[in-house]
């Protein structure tokens, strides 16, 4: 309870200091002189008649230049070629397009930070292009709403391939993240995110996917997970703001065989490794109609994050509503108040209708950690399965015990139960450092239609995915 | 507050031409402010979870070690307790920012060539080489980020005293475990997962005129409530470097080069690029955004020494330390 009144102090005062941010927050960072005069060629076909179309390298030799001279509602065009440039965005509401996604591609060499930075800048939509070999991220999104990636492949990246933080009402589709040992796909701390991640390939990473302390209208529809270490991995902690990730959606995707002890990995992917949707510390998600298989050890698990630097303890449910930002000034209780281990667990998760097989220990589990007797029981934690077509399950008839309708059937939560203790123990080993760099080579992508003609619109947000509509998946062929 | 800067870079640089302010003389001719009164050694810090404010993080793998020391025994090899160093990979006591910034470093940012230095770190009269740095750059808790200017290029700054034999006021050094914020003056016990870190906050405030001084502190401070003092108006970035040890666990016996352990201190040398500098600090303190985050956790075995302990386990350790004590 205690805490509780901090939190709701500090909200308080976080409504103020967000008022003033707000009108300070101005968007003038577009300060770089352009070497080269701002010709504008004319609009091709599209731009919905609004901006003007700038083509790299005709108009500005690099991307940073053109992104420097256009205005809000342009489009920039990206011939052919390799750019060994690190871009940041400040011009809101643009369209940084290639012409082809397999042959314009960024380099960072492994001494560059980042593909495309986009800084506290909102409607910044990239497409059809490539970055890899950057130290930090492919195409990262900070700070900025209404955010866009299509047809990109990101590769060969030291922390993520395609990531979002602190960032709302944006989308990444039909794009590829490899070989990063972190996650192919992230997004991060918000909440409500309003985010769609639909039709992407993430593989060869640490993580399919990761996002910490994120969700709320935050979808993963209709993507394949494969190869990587851990598959989906949403999850909470302390160490950044808007614990815990929660109301994440997560339905109709592919995860298989993500076990792969040669991809890259940060110190999570190794203990969350062998595992396709793991739920780590993460609550409240609804995990529906995936096609999970081939995992050494869970197809479907929710367990705890154990945090044992953690900065706050584990809020109380009547502040899961509470938009991110305004948790941003709370104050934190006394150090004394924060236990030694903060056990996130991972709590009030719906599992219908997956189809998982192939699971070394378990096709569906739920579990936690005893640290004392007041600590939260399997049967505690309110995780639900039904409808799944699966053979195993820790704890035992899964289905039985925790159904997402009605009462369960009363049995032993304890019985078969994964024993996280040994779990963790028994982690992977950490692979050489920089394995990132010569992780596998993506054959060409798909392109997006008509790149060189189709108009580039005012991005306003992702549409709501009709997520009912979404069948489990087939197999693939392969 | 850039006009200032020119004009430190003048006199910095011993010129009296004041159209060649740009370009200042060599590193070593800089001028010394003289030794002024001591200064309060007391940051205010960010604590709690990342992300409250703008940011960027960079991380330096450990590079190398020796008994040197270019701020305080520059030219005098062997003269300093042994260092470790972080960044640049060349810092010795001959090594001027002019000489790092052409060279190579261990941190991912590749535009940080700057050199981060601390007092070896013994256990047992063993050597304990440390794994890594992580220098986070932020406004200052209470400062606006617009005022925030870049370091000048070669501002030494030392944060903590060498000389303290008890608990050093305020936290411009301490120890924690893992990512926590708060600090202690006694290395606390940690976790494997969680292992022990020492914490270095720098001055955020500079006197826009001498890049070093006699002690080695009067040319900077600390800002209060937000605020820089009128002695040193310039607003830097709070750099605050968190420099991680294989060491957890109990069973421990730590002292440092420069004395027991209250005798923690590190140094920073700016050598940044100053194109990369100015890009990070205009693009993420300034647009107030999170650039990096240091829970990017790196390649480690999380809870190496073991599984967590069991309830049985965990009892029994209880009980073994309250009849210790």
């Amino acid at each position: 309870m205690h805490h509780r009144n901090w939190r709701l102090l500090g909200a308080a005062a976080a409504f103020v200091a967000l008022s003033t941010a707000a009108v300070a927050c101005g968007s003038d960072g577009n300060n770089s002189a352009s070497s080269s005069s701002t010709t504008k060629a004319e609009t091709t076909g599209g731009g919905s008649g609004q901006g003007d179309t700038i083509e790299v390298p005709k108009d500005h030799k690099t991307i940073q230049e053109a992104v420097d001279a256009a205005k809000e509602g342009d489009l920039i065009l990206v011939s052919e070629g390799t750019y060994e440039e690190a871009v940041d965005v400040t011009t809101p509401y643009i369209t940084i397009r290639g012409l082809d996604r397999n042959k314009v591609i960024l380099d960072g060499g492994f001494e560059l930070e980042n593909g495309i930075r986009v800084l506290d800048t909102d409607g910044v939509v990239v497409e059809n292009m490539t970055a890899k070999n950057y130290v930090s991220n492919g195409f990262f999104w900070t700070g900025s709403d209404y955010y866009k990636g299509s047809y990109l492949t990101a590769y060969r990246n030291g922390d993520y391939g395609i990531y979002a933080f602190d960032a709302y009402h944006g989308q990444f589709d039909h794009s590829l993240g490899s070989g990063s040992p972190d996650a192919g796909f992230y997004i991060g701390e918000c909440y409500e995110c309003d985010a769609v991640i639909d039709t992407v390939v993430s593989e060869h990473n640490g993580l399919g996917y990761s996002g910490t302390n994120s969700g709320g209208e935050l979808y993963i529809i209709n993507s394949t997970f494969r190869y990587n270490r851990a598959g989906v991995v949403p999850n909470s902690g302390s160490y950044e703001l808007c614990y815990p990730g929660r109301s994440n959606t997560i339905v109709g995707n592919t995860v298989y065989d993500n076990n792969n002890d040669e991809a890259p990995a940060i110190d999570v992917a190794l203990l969350a490794q062998g595992n396709g949707i793991l739920l780590a510390g993460s609550i409240n998600n609804q995990i529906e109609r995936n096609l999970v298989y081939d995992h050494d050890r869970t197809g479907i698990a929710a367990v705890p994050f154990p945090e044992e630097d953690a900065s706050d303890v584990v809020p109380p449910a009547s502040e899961l509503e509470t938009p991110c930002e305004e948790t941003r000034d709370d104050e934190l209780p006394d150090e004394s108040e924060i236990p030694d281990l903060v056990l996130w667990n991972a709590t009030g998760n719906s599992i219908i209708g997956n189809d998982v097989s192939s699971s070394g220990l378990a096709d569906l589990a739920s579990g936690t950690i005893a640290l004392d007797d007041k600590s939260a029981t399997t049967a505690d934690l309110d995780n639900c399965f039904s409808d799944n077509t699966f053979t195993s399950s820790a704890p035992a008839d899964i289905e039985g015990l925790a159904p997402c309708e009605g009462d369960g059937n009363g049995g032993d939560f304890e019985k078969d139960g994964l024993d996280l203790l040994v779990l963790i123990n028994e982690q992977a080993p950490a692979p050489p450092k920089d394995t990132y760099k010569s992780t596998p080579e993506p054959e060409d992508q798909e392109n997006m239609p008509d790149a060189a003609t189709a108009p580039a619109p005012r991005y306003e947000g992702p549409e709501k995915p009709d997520v009912d509509a979404i069948k489990v998946p087939a197999k693939p062929s392969n | 507050m850039l006009a200032a800067v020119g004009v430190a870079l003048a006199i910095g640089g011993g010129s009296d031409d004041t159209t060649s302010s740009k370009e200042p003389g060599p590193w070593t001719e800089r001028a010394i402010k003289p030794a002024g009164p001591e200064l309060p050694a007391t940051p205010e810090r960010w604590i709690g979870p990342q992300g409250r404010t703008g940011q960027f993080v960079v991380g330096c793998d450990y590079s190398h070690s020796g008994p040197n020391d270019p701020i305080v025994h520059f030219g005098m090899q062997g003269m300093s307790h042994q260092h470790d160093f972080y960044g640049a990979t060349t810092t010795d006591e001959t090594s001027s920012p002019d000489d790092l910034v052409e060279g190579d470093t261990t941190c991912d940012k590749k535009v940080d060539t700057a050199a981060y230095w601390q007092p070896a770190l013994y256990d047992h009269d063993e050597v304990v080489e440390p794994l890594d740095l992580h220098a986070y750059y932020r406004a200052a808790p209470g400062v606006d980020p617009q005022d925030v200017e870049p370091f000048p290029f070669g501002i030494a700054l030392i944060a903590g005293d060498q000389t303290a034999t008890e608990p050093q006021a305020g936290e411009a050094t301490g120890w924690t475990c893992g990512s926590r914020t708060h600090l202690s003056d006694d290395p606390p016990t940690c976790p494997a997962s969680a292992p022990l870190h020492l914490v270095l906050t720098f001055q955020d405030c500079w006197d826009g005129e001498y890049l070093d001084s006699e002690d080695h502190q009067s040319h900077a401070t600390y800002s209060k409530d937000g605020e820089c003092p009128a002695t040193h108006p310039v607003h830097i970035p709070q750099l605050t470097a968190s420099i991680r040890f294989p060491i957890w666990g109990e069973g421990h016996d730590l002292k440092l080069a420069s004395g027991n352990i209250y005798s923690a201190h590190g140094d920073f040398l700016n050598a940044w690029d100053p194109d990369g500098l100015q890009r990070e600090i205009d693009g993420c303190i300034k647009r107030g955004v999170v650039c990096d985050l240091a829970s990017n956790r790196e390649e480690e075995d999380l809870f190496a020494s073991g599984p967590l302990p069991t309830k049985e386990e965990a009892e029994a350790a209880d009980a073994a330390n309250a009849a210790g004590n």
